[in-house]
């Protein structure tokens, strides 16, 4: 097993530096860049060629290629275009609000997508099978802005019971718990909304892996032998359910730090998705290509961790 | 092998290490039979035939529009009442089912194509394809993809393709980013199948690779592949709206179901024009509803080890 | 099975109640306008970074617009609040805080960086400079007590109020100015100001590292500096009037000539000489001001001011809840009724200071035909466009400047009302004759036209079909595609485009490059030489009078010529809680100038 982790790992540099090259050439293959994403109708011709020549953008793709990896390689992701101040700190300032709620909300959704999925089928096609499907579908055909803008006017506008958006509370100024409260007040909403969506898919997973596990032989001789039938679903079944379940949780690990564009514009939550869009948008290449690179990173690694966890649920399968 | 031989020998199908007939003729057999995807299959034919066929009945036309007429209710004249330029919205419905229900279904078709046969070949044969494969989807799923779709809009305009075809190019591109999931979650499947007991009774019997694929191991994938492709609509029919965004989705004024439902993604539509948005909404709901209730009909009709 | 599909019915009806939940109690009003979604921003509000940068001396004011406003009709002004008392009480209780709801700054407060109009504003509570825009769009001393111009507009001397400190007690002085401007003119500096245009005499050799000081700038004495310019110019004074004095013992500790990189390190460590000083920024969220109280016009009313990050989608709604006291809406007749609505907001209302416009390609034949052109206009249902998209909220407009601009005119204007018979009969002049299968042809060329639009943008959803519709009827084949911004901005530097809509803003000063032959911002390939000669007269002219009369005529060929496609001006919206009292706003003067004069009584 060790030896399979470290060629992995191994594996990972070329993988990376395949990706680095495709990345690159995409964003210069954008059209427009820096300077055009301002669209100032004051700048003079000298004025924007002064500019690209200190962003160095007027220097060939291939140059360019090798200044950035190499600049890369010593840790150095190089200055944000728009923010003026490096890539790193950029990510650091927004990167971990994407994380609170991601994190919380995949907590949530997993805990409730295996229950939801496990009791749908052992009772198939009971009350309880039928609204939790239903929920399935809703959440699936609605976008998410519909169900945040239902939260907000019902919980927060009606109700008062949170607040409209952002991640605290405007000029509090709150220090320890009372701080953690206080994010944590601003996080409701987003948690949940961003657990109702991908709870959904995640029920239907393990449901459908579930009806897959619970008719197969070696269920019927653990009922046969007299097991309780919370050990039976929730040991022998559920554990030869999870390998789909595995798969998807390494998709997870990008998730986490990637955030959410939708949800934190309608909920004004400083995370990163926005600022990456932007990035995208305003041709704010530093970044751009400094966090599709973490991101990349982080994909790599979720690949890693749910083949190495496959072994460990199901210890039949051998990696090599 | 007709359908009624099959029916013959289906009680012992189950059991059998050599099997009788073939999964997919037992399969197209259980299905049919199987009244509920049946009912599936009939709306989605049904949501076809009203969004191909339906504007043609209709007073309107995709160019028209009426200021005067803006953001009126449901009324005789507008059954499902009028958007901001006063156009009609069921004749917008249907001719977006036109774009979405193809998007869907194309895009779903690609990745569940593309993505259960690299699945199941890395899963299978392991080692070297397997390395190949799973960094080639690694490498596919750290794609940034609002650049790359960014360029291909751009790429798509300099050599003047019609804007009307784009919209093909764009279920490409969506079945084509989607397939990476699907691989890897049929690959986990397989790699647990390939070490069942009766895949050792399979190499006994010295089958060929192909058929060792197709016939046994894909079959039983087949549960999380209907899923996967399931969510793989709803999730492509309301992705187009974000490629619209960027500018190689569908341009205005064609309507999709994403971009009819985004258009009204504002807290004032929402509360009081809901029929901008529910009919719309209610679309996608029953197409996946739809394709959902085949889906389950698939699955039973493709699992081996139900035995109706 | 039959359970199954009760599923599937009890879904829809799931589906049905949503929509009862959410129609609930506001299906009364069905009439309203569309919405706006925020990317129209994009080339309209956020690109107007830096209108620091051109200024002008006279100015009418916008009361007159104001006349003809009957109740009813009012789409203009202030809709003051019905019931102030019914604000909420999570704003009723903050007794010493403004909260401003605003799109999120990037953190860079530092005058000499600072891009978005967000960061700006920031900077503008931060610092000071000699001259500061008014109300109505001239310009009136702030730290300057007066400033002297020489008879040829080459010499200006700006003399600088005695006794002003930083917030960090050192003094301010001339010496900090003539810091700034070699942090603007230093090779390497690469923010957003273009300082070399105005041409300081020496300002091109220290660029060039040729010279260590700028021989046009000469130090008289700690409150006096004079500056020299190699050639006149209308906007000379303001321009040089409007840099930000900062401390240079602060911000000039590690600069170097060719090195600005240490002041950038500065950007969220701001000191100033402004109304209020930085206390915290946390990126995303929120920048908290507290009060300078030694302030030279006097310390400010309210002690913190927070400038919130709110975003299109719900800044509304932090609006009612009382999170913000004030926002930038998206005007639209939808937003304008809802706003009104919760009655304790006091509703601003005021023409945008830019345009949207439709560009030809004139580098192709068919459109450097007038007729052609004028047969476009004539052809296109602008009001139709503007009433879908912002109702009473906007303009269609004839000339490419703002209706309270003091260049601008309505005299001798051609307003272009739609109208297919003159459009067609143009047509027809011009030699374009229908064909055979209803498109116009000459010379055996079809009259195609290939329309390149920003995607996800409302304006562009109505003018698609509303343009499709209408030019159909002229005979012309449009195909119509929506790119990205910036592939639109690619196509247009390429010149790969026939004809395009977009959005941009306006400085107070009409000068532009926009329709100058060869200008630095005519991409399109315009040229006509009444208004390159029109243009550079009126650029070069120091009395504001003759100005005046200069504009009044190239906008009256412009109007003519009609290079492009003028479409429509639109409002800006500013909602401020009834509490806030002693905001005095305008399309020039933004709400963070006049701040420290800002109360909250209790």
């Amino acid at each position: 097993m060790k030896q399979y982790i470290i060629r992995r790992l191994l594996q990972m540099i070329p993988t990376l530096i395949g990706i680095s090259i495709i990345v690159f050439a995409i964003s210069s293959l954008v059209p427009g860049d820096y300077i055009t994403a301002q669209n100032n109708p004051n700048m003079t011709q000298e004025k924007a060629q002064q500019l690209r020549e200190i962003y160095g953008l007027d220097k060939p793709a291939v140059q360019r290629y090798f200044i950035w990896i190499g600049n890369m390689l010593t840790g150095n992701m190089g200055d944000s275009l728009v923010h003026k101040e490096p890539v790193t700190s950029v990510m650091n300032n927004y990167v971990w609000n994407s994380f609170i709620i991601a994190f919380f909300s995949l907590l949530l959704a997993w805990i409730i997508a295996i229950f939801a999925g496990v009791f749908s089928a052992k009772f198939q096609y009971s009350f309880f099978d039928k609204i939790v499907t239903l929920l399935v579908f809703l959440f699936m055909s609605l976008p998410s802005f519909f169900l945040g803008l239902l939260l907000i006017k019902t919980l927060s506008l009606e109700l008062k019971l949170f607040p409209v958006g952002g991640m605290t509370t405007a000029g509090l100024n709150a220090e320890g718990w009372a701080y953690i409260l206080d994010v944590l007040k601003h996080a409701v909403l987003p948690i949940i909304v961003l657990t109702m969506l991908s709870t959904g898919s995640l029920t239907r997973y393990f449901r459908t892996s579930m009806l897959e596990v619970i008719h197969m032989d070696y269920i019927r001789t653990a009922r046969a032998k007299g097991l309780h039938e919370r050990v039976v679903i929730f040991k022998h079944a559920l554990r030869n359910a999870m390998l789909p379940a595995i798969t998807l949780l390494g998709f997870e690990l990008p998730s986490l730090f990637g955030g959410a564009i939708i949800l934190e514009k309608i909920f004004i939550w400083p995370g990163v998705g926005q600022v990456y869009l932007e990035s995208i948008s305003m041709r704010d290449y530093p970044f751009m290509l400094g966090f599709t690179i973490f991101i990349a990173l982080l994909t790599l690694l979720g690949n890693l961790l749910s083949d190495v966890l496959y072994g460990v649920a199901d210890p039949r399968i051998r990696l090599k | 092998m007709s359908v009624i031989d099959v029916a013959k020998t289906d009680p012992t199908a189950g059991k059998a290490i050599k099997a009788p007939a073939s999964p997919w003729s037992m399969a197209l057999r259980r299905f049919t039979r199987n009244k509920l995807a049946l009912i599936g299959f009939i709306i989605l034919v049904i949501m076809f035939v009203v969004c191909f066929f339906g504007p043609l009945f209709s007073p309107y036309e995709l160019e028209d529009y009426k200021i005067s007429m803006k953001n009126k209710p449901p009324s005789a004249e507008h059954w499902l009442g009028t958007d901001n330029l006063g156009r009609d919205i069921l004749l917008r419905v249907m001719l977006a089912g036109r774009i979405s229900l193809l998007v869907g279904l194309i895009s779903t078709t690609i990745s569940v194509i593309v993505g259960a046969t690299m699945g199941s070949i890395a899963g299978f044969y392991g080692r070297v394809a397997d390395t190949v494969i799973m960094r080639i989807t690694d490498i596919f799923m750290a794609m940034p993809t609002l650049p790359i779709l960014i360029i291909l809009g751009a790429v798509l305009s300099d050599l003047k393709v019609d804007p009307k075809y784009r919209i093909f190019f764009l279920m490409l591109i969506i079945g084509i980013l989607g397939w990476t999931t699907m691989a890897r979650l049929v690959r986990g499947q397989i790699l647990s199948l390939r070490e069942m007991e009766y895949m050792q009774a399979v190499d006994a019997l010295g089958i060929r690779d192909r058929r060792k694929i197709f016939r046994h191991l894909l079959p039983n994938t087949v549960p999380i592949i209907i899923v996967a492709a399931t969510l793989s609509v709803a999730g492509a029919i309301l992705y187009e709206s974000v490629l619209s965004y960027l500018g190689i989705g569908v341009v205005p004024p064609t309507p999709s179901w994403g971009n009819m439902i985004s258009a009204a993604n504002n807290m004032i539509d929402f509360r009081k024009r809901p029929w901008l948005w529910i009919p719309p909404g209610m679309c996608i709901l029953i197409t996946v509803v739809a394709i959902n209730l085949i889906g389950d009909g698939l699955r039973d009709a493709l699992d081996p080890k139900t035995k109706k | 099975m039959k359970r199954k599909l009760s599923i599937f019915l009890l879904t829809l009806a799931m589906f049905g109640g949503l929509l009862a939940g959410c129609g609930g109690g506001d299906e009364k009003a069905a009439d309203p306008a569309p919405t706006e979604q925020g990317t129209q921003n994009k080339t309209d509000d956020s690109k107007k970074t830096d209108d620091t940068a051109k200024t002008d001396d006279t100015a009418k004011t916008d009361d007159d617009k104001k006349d003809d406003a009957a109740a009813t009709d009012q789409n203009d002004g202030l809709f003051p609040a019905s019931d102030p008392a019914s604000s909420p009480a999570a704003a009723m209780n903050r007794k010493d805080t403004l909260i401003v709801g605003m799109t999120a700054p990037k953190g860079i407060f530092n005058p000499f960086y600072g891009e978005t109009a967000y960061d700006q504003y920031v900077i503008k509570t931060l610092f000071s400079s000699f001259l500061e825009v008014q109300k109505d769009g001239t310009y009136a001393n702030s730290l300057a007590d007066k400033v002297d111009v020489s008879p040829d507009g080459l010499k200006y001397t700006y003399h600088l109020k005695p006794g002003v400190k930083y917030s960090d007690g050192t003094p301010v002085t001339v010496k900090d100015y003539v810091f700034a401007l070699k942090v603007f003119l230093d090779s390497s500096y690469d923010g957003p100001s273009d300082l070399l245009s105005l041409k300081i005499k020496g300002g091109q050799e220290y660029h060039d590292g040729k010279a260590k000081d700028i021989s046009g700038v000469k130090v008289i004495d700690d409150n006096t500096v004079e500056v020299t310019v190699l050639e006149p110019q209308a906007m000379t004074k303001n321009d040089l009037g409007t840099v930000y004095l900062v401390p240079e013992a602060y911000y000039g500790k590690g600069y170097k000539q060719g090195n600005t990189e240490s002041i950038k390190a500065l950007n969220n460590k701001p000191i100033g000489s402004g109304q209020y000083v930085l206390t915290k920024y946390a990126p995303g969220q929120e920048v908290d001001l507290t009060a300078n109280p030694n302030y030279f016009k006097g310390a400010p009313k309210i002690k913190n001011v927070v400038f919130k990050t709110t975003t299109e989608e719900t800044k509304m709604a932090m609006l009612q809840s009382g999170e913000t006291d004030m926002d930038m809406v998206t005007v639209s007749e939808d937003n304008v009724e809802e706003l009104i609505s919760y009655g304790f907001l006091d509703v601003n209302i005021f023409p945008t200071n830019g345009y949207g416009y439709i560009q030809f390609n004139h580098k192709l034949k068919k459109f450097q035909d007038l007729k052609v052109r004028q047969a476009l206009v004539y052809g296109l249902n602008r009001a139709e466009i503007v009433e879908g998209v912002y109702g009473k909220y906007a303009d269609v407009i004839n000339i490419p400047q703002s209706k309270v601009s003091w260049a601008y005119t309505d005299e001798n204007i051609e307003k272009y009302e739609f109208n297919l018979d003159k459009a067609k009969q143009l047509l027809d002049e011009a030699g374009w004759k229908v064909g055979s299968d209803g498109i116009r042809e000459k010379d055996g060329e079809k009259l195609k036209i290939n329309f390149s639009a920003t995607a996800d943008n409302s304006v562009v959803n109505a003018i698609i079909p509303i343009m499709t519709q209408n030019y159909k009827e002229l005979g012309i084949a449009l195909t119509s595609e929506t790119l990205d911004f910036n592939a639109i901005m690619d196509k247009k530097d390429k010149g790969d485009y026939e004809m395009f809509f977009a959005a941009w803003g306006l400085t107070p000063d009409p000068d532009t490059t926009i329709f100058i032959t060869n200008g630095a911002q005519n991409e399109m390939g315009y040229s006509n030489k009444k208004v390159d000669e029109l243009m550079l007269k009126a650029k070069v002219e120091l009395d504001q009078n003759k100005r005046k009369e200069l504009y009044k005529e190239l906008y009256q060929e412009l109007n003519r010529d009609l290079p492009m496609i003028f479409m429509y001006q639109r409002r800006d919206m500013w909602p401020i809680n009834a509490r806030v009292k002693g905001f005095d706003l305008s399309p020039y003067k933004d709400f963070s100038y006049g701040l420290y004069n800002v109360e909250l009584p209790q």
